[in-house]
């Protein structure tokens, strides 16, 4: 049984990871921490490596070498326990149709081994991240993105993870539907969850992340951390060093 | 095994209950099997009513001939009807191409007639609906169905990472679905498991030979489920599982099981009826003439009978000769039809056996010989009439002789001869040996069957293992 060493890493802790898919390298000396109740927002054009970071944390590839921990736990090592210790929302939320909300968080928590009381786990997260009530029963092939997204949060909220994993989760919502997730994976991070969202939405990333990471050539070449004021980020600096980061990428 | 895999198990079956199509094409096979169970039973007792009320009634014309001279009572003959099997309901197997009625007389060793095949149209020969052509050949197409897009369909749509993230391993999963799949697949055949075992429980057939042959159907239906649900983990999408797999479906259980057999048949040719006519009358030419005086064969058998008796005329034998002979003739003749017979039998062993060697490729054939072996409905079994009938017709014809030589006077015995009505009777009568399946015919092919499933179940390691991480 591996040590959780979760006292000495920050929940996503990322450091030195170079992985390639052939000769084609794809992180190159990646360093990334999340702490606990901290949103990373990392951008970067297609191919800039935020998928391959993703799949290093998930324990889907075993980087060529670096050192990826999730809670501690080293996903190549040891996957079952780290992806115990997380909770992922994949760009096209998948679930099954011909489950209702509540039969889908049922069945994924009981595959994660969680707690899946309908009353006091699977009712409350479906409440809180809005999904209408007349809903919960109603099979998922009939919802929307918007929809979908909601259910993929509440099976999030109901794990009690400390690691939430985004990707793209605002992509191919409306702008009210993105407002509504932003403020759902805010009630995530008043739970002390550290939370990486891998995006291309700039103004999402502005609204939510504590933390925005430029990802490009397979390492992070900037790092901005959110100001105290009203405006957390300069939206025009950002936009403009975006524009050129994804035409480097 | 743990709450995960059980749980990615029962879904499989929550997901086939709210799968209309899946739910209405397992129910159609369900009562597939169950009417071809029912309408076997009812052909096979009326096919068995059949056969008794002949069997009754020729044994009775031949009790209610007159007195008459034995030897034309060699020539009335006997015919004798093969009585089904308890378990010929699930199979029908070679049964209805093979006659299973012979006319048993003296000099002659007749073929079996009146195969239903020669009797009925030609549709026969495409596959009657009984529980064996369910559940051979319908059964595993429903289980592709059903299993193609089980793992394949996952990874289409993205769902893979999710569950793989919710901390379920590659292999918990596919033991998931293998679990569930195999579930279906016993269900499908528990219509025909439960008849067999209420025949086993009600002593009407054998409740060893029931067991092995609801092991045996279990075993087929089990691989095909695990093949199926392999398929769909080891492809990228599901309609490449599905186009994989009606393929391997097409190959080994349609095109191989009627390829197979015409290749044997031109690797060993049997001779055709007229061949084997032609032969058996120029052999017969070479065994000596009773007719001829000068007759080398018989010229001698005369001297060792005569002497025998210690006369030097055949008048003076207390025997009629003339029965003598017949005996010696038949003796003769018989020996060469067994001799003939059996060049047949290892001709067809033969091709029996070239068939039977892919049976590891294609487990089809493996599950047909294992079946009609059970059921007492293969070349085997019908092979086994043949030499019952053919040893009761040697004693019959003999029987009868052996009266001509015993009653009929062998001087004065007037122009037309005859023994007493009464002599019939005495008559032996044919009774059938139940077949009782070799092993040969068992355990050879329920090992191909229990290799190839574990062989499955082993590769589903590595693929298990692979699922986990060929995830990005």
């Amino acid at each position: 049984m591996m040590k959780n060493d979760a006292g000495m890493h920050p929940p996503i802790d990322v450091r030195q990871v170079r992985h390639s898919y052939g000769d084609h390298a794809v992180l190159r000396s990646l360093d990334l921490t999340v702490a606990p109740g901290e949103i990373y927002a990392l951008l970067g054009g297609n191919g800039a490596g935020k998928s391959t970071t993703l799949s290093a944390l998930l324990g889907f590839i075993v980087p060529s070498s670096g050192s990826v921990r999730v809670d501690g736990i080293d996903p190549a090592a040891d996957p079952a326990r780290a992806r115990a210790r997380l909770a992922y929302v994949p760009e096209s939320v998948a679930l099954y149709d011909h489950l209702s909300a509540r039969e889908n968080l049922d069945y994924f928590l009981a595959l994660a081994r969680a707690e899946r009381s309908g009353k006091t786990v699977v009712e409350p997260a479906l409440d809180a991240v809005g999904l209408p009530h007349h809903a919960w029963g109603q099979r998922v092939g009939g919802f929307s993105k918007g929809m979908r997204q909601k259910v993929a949060i509440a099976l999030a909220l109901a794990r009690h993870v400390p690691v939430l994993l985004l990707d793209e989760p605002t992509s191919g919502l409306d702008p009210r539907a993105t407002l509504e997730f932003n403020r759902l994976i805010e009630t995530a991070r008043d739970r002390k969850v550290a939370i990486l969202m891998v995006t291309h939405d700039l103004l999402s990333a502005v609204d939510v992340a504590d933390r925005i990471g430029f990802l490009a050539d397979g390492q992070i070449e900037e790092e901005l951390a959110a100001g105290n004021g009203a405006a957390r980020f300069d939206l025009n600096a950002l936009h403009a060093r975006y524009t050129g980061a994804s035409a480097t990428a | 095994m743990s709450a995960p895999v059980i749980r990615i198990a029962v879904e499989e079956w929550r997901s086939l209950a709210r799968n209309r199509a899946g739910v209405v094409a397992s129910l159609l096979l369900i009562a597939l099997v169950i009417v071809s169970a029912v309408v076997s039973v009812e052909r096979r007792a009326g096919i068995e009513a059949e056969r008794a009320r002949y069997q009754a009634s020729v044994d009775a014309g031949f009790d209610s001939q007159p007195a008459r001279h034995p030897h034309r009572m060699v020539h009335y003959g006997q015919f004798v009807f093969r009585p089904l099997s308890p378990l010929a309901f699930v199979d029908f197997g070679v049964d209805s191409f093979t006659g299973n009625t012979i006319f048993l007389e003296g000099h002659r060793q007749n073929s079996a007639n009146f195969s239903e095949a020669r009797q009925s149209s030609l549709l026969l020969r495409f596959g009657q609906l009984t529980p064996a052509f369910v559940l051979q050949t319908l059964a595993p197409l429903l289980l592709i169905f059903l299993a193609f897009p089980s793992v394949a369909r996952e990874r289409e749509r993205g769902m893979l990472r999710l569950l793989l993230a919710q901390g379920v391993s590659g292999s918990q999963l596919l033991v998931g679905k293998l679990l569930g799949h195999g579930g279906i697949a016993l269900t499908i055949g528990t219509p025909a498991f439960l008849l067999l075992a209420w025949l086993a429980a009600s002593a009407a057939a054998p409740a060893g030979v029931v067991a092995l042959l609801i092991v045996g159907y279990a075993t087929w239906l089990l691989l095909w489920a695990t093949l199926a649900v392999l398929v769909s983990a080891l492809v990228p999408r599901s309609r490449d599982a599905l186009v994989a797999l009606v393929g391997i479906w097409m190959v080994g259980v349609i095109l191989l099981p009627r390829v197979l057999p015409e290749v044997a048949a031109t690797r060993a040719v049997l001779p055709s009826r007229i061949e084997t006519e032609i032969a058996l009358h120029r052999d017969l030419k070479t065994i000596g003439d009773a007719h001829n005086p000068d007759d080398p064969y018989f010229a001698g058998f005369k001297a060792r009978a005569l002497a025998r008796y210690g006369v030097s005329r055949v008048e003076d034998m207390p025997v009629q000769y003339a029965g003598l002979v017949g005996m010696e003739g038949e003796r003769l003749t018989t020996g060469l039809y067994a001799r003939s017979a059996k060049a047949m039998e290892t001709r067809e062993a033969e091709q029996n056996g070239f068939v039977r060697a892919f049976a590891p490729i294609s487990p089809v054939i493996a599950v047909r010989q294992l079946s009609m072996a059970l059921t007492g409905t293969g070349l085997a079994a019908h092979q086994d009439f043949l030499n019952q009938s053919e040893a009761f017709r040697y004693r019959f014809v003999q029987a009868l002789n052996r009266m001509q030589a015993e009653k009929i006077p062998s001087i004065d015995a007037g122009e037309d001869p005859r023994v007493s009505a009464d002599n019939w009777k005495t008559i032996p009568r044919f009774r059938y040996r139940p077949f009782v399946p070799p092993a040969a015919l068992i355990w050879p092919n329920l090992l191909v069957l229990f290799v190839w499933l574990a062989s499955l179940l082993l590769l589903s390691v590595p693929i298990g293992r692979r699922l986990g991480r060929a995830t990005r």
